[in-house]
């Protein structure tokens, strides 16, 4: 599917997503104690197919953790952890990844830089919306991603793949982040923006 | 012989006559990767159905719905010569990937009990499934000798339907 937004829609979608990254980065960075880096975000749109080959190799392990958005904008933020990476956060925080609690710690990652991440999407916009609380899962990576497009894909079938990556100093371990608005909701970011 | 594989991905059907083919759908999570094969001429199919239901209006992709998918994918079987009464199902998929969040809830489930209550109304039998669970899956259905497989995360692919020479007089 071609995309049928303008290169300045895009780059609007893509500032967002780079300001929602950047607060994401600090609030990571607080969590770890170590300075976080962030990748040029790209913004996407793509039906969902296409969305889950660009998200990568379909049976490559992956750590997903996934925060619904509720209020003005209904969707989903998926953050996408390579398991050795999610490994090693897990001990910046002290805990060991064999142990029970290390899908917590995972969960409380995501929690964290899930709603900064969806808080600075609020302030930019200026809509009312909240994170739900996370859910982890560690699988293929084309079914971690197909998973959170089939919850959008009654009402539509076109994913706003807004992609950027959080990268932890030293450490070479990265999270990246995926935002797909509902149906509508691509439009409704554009307006708030002043670019409907 | 050369093999070569078709990806269908999420919402995308195919069906093929061709020895050495071989129809995939990778990292099957809610999705329910169905293959209806005919043993007797070889012929297979494979859709990837990614919801149970299709709203009343017509849909952007139709072949994401089940209702819709599986009627689509018979059609282009027969017209491959298979015949829709010596068909047989084999279901791959419908996993709750993330147990307990809201939102993507129990749809695995809901695509299962749509494809499961077409097959049975168009009284085409399920010869095996692997479905359910918290773990994604890939299917791959080998079109020469109606062979599917299913591979969990982390695993190797095991066989769920083996299309022998002996079996292929069994069903002629």
């Amino acid at each position: 599917m071609s995309t049928q937004y303008s290169e300045l829609q895009l780059d609007a979608l893509r500032e967002l997503a780079n300001i929602g990254s950047g607060t994401a980065s600090t609030a990571l960075s607080t969590m770890l104690g170590r300075s976080v880096d962030i990748s040029v975000p790209t913004a996407r749109v793509l039906s969902f197919a296409d969305a889950v080959d660009a998200a990568g190799p379909g049976e490559q392990e992956m750590t997903g953790i996934v925060l619904g958005i509720t209020g003005d904008m209904t969707g989903t933020v998926l953050l996408l952890i390579p398991p050795a990476d999610a490994d090693a956060m897990c001990r910046m925080l002290g805990v060991e990844p064999t142990d029970d609690i290390a899908l917590s710690a995972l969960g409380e990652i995501g929690n964290i830089v899930g709603t900064s991440y969806i808080n600075a999407l609020a302030s930019m916009t200026g809509m009312h919306i909240e994170p739900t609380p996370p859910a982890t899962a560690t699988d293929m990576l084309g079914a971690i991603v197909e998973t959170v497009l089939a919850g959008h894909a009654f009402s539509g079938d076109a994913a706003l793949m807004l992609d950027s990556n959080l990268l932890v100093e030293g450490e070479d371990c990265s999270i990246s982040f995926l935002l797909v608005p509902d149906a509508g909701g691509i439009e409704m970011l554009l307006s708030r923006l002043g670019l409907g | 012989m050369s093999v070569s594989e078709t990806m269908v991905r999420m919402g995308e059907l195919a069906a093929s006559s061709a020895s050495g083919h071989v129809l995939v759908s990778l990292g099957l999570g809610s999705c329910i990767g169905l293959a209806l094969v005919d043993r007797r001429l070889s012929v297979a199919g494979l859709a990837h159905v990614v919801l149970p239901q299709s709203p009343g209006h017509a849909p952007e992709n139709p072949r994401k719905f089940a209702d819709l998918a599986v009627p689509e994918l018979i059609l282009q079987l027969e017209a491959l010569g298979a015949r829709k009464h010596r068909l047989e199902a084999v279901l791959v998929g419908g996993a709750a990937m993330f147990a307990g969040s809201s939102g993507s809830l129990d749809v695995g489930q809901r695509n299962e009990a749509a494809v499961l209550e077409l097959l049975k109304r168009l009284r085409i039998p399920v010869r095996a499934t692997a479905t359910g669970g918290i773990r994604g899956r890939t299917i791959r259905v080998d079109v020469a000798t109606s062979t599917v497989t299913v591979r969990e995360a982390g695993g190797t692919n095991v066989d769920l339907l083996v299309g022998t020479e002996h079996e292929l007089e069994a069903v002629s």
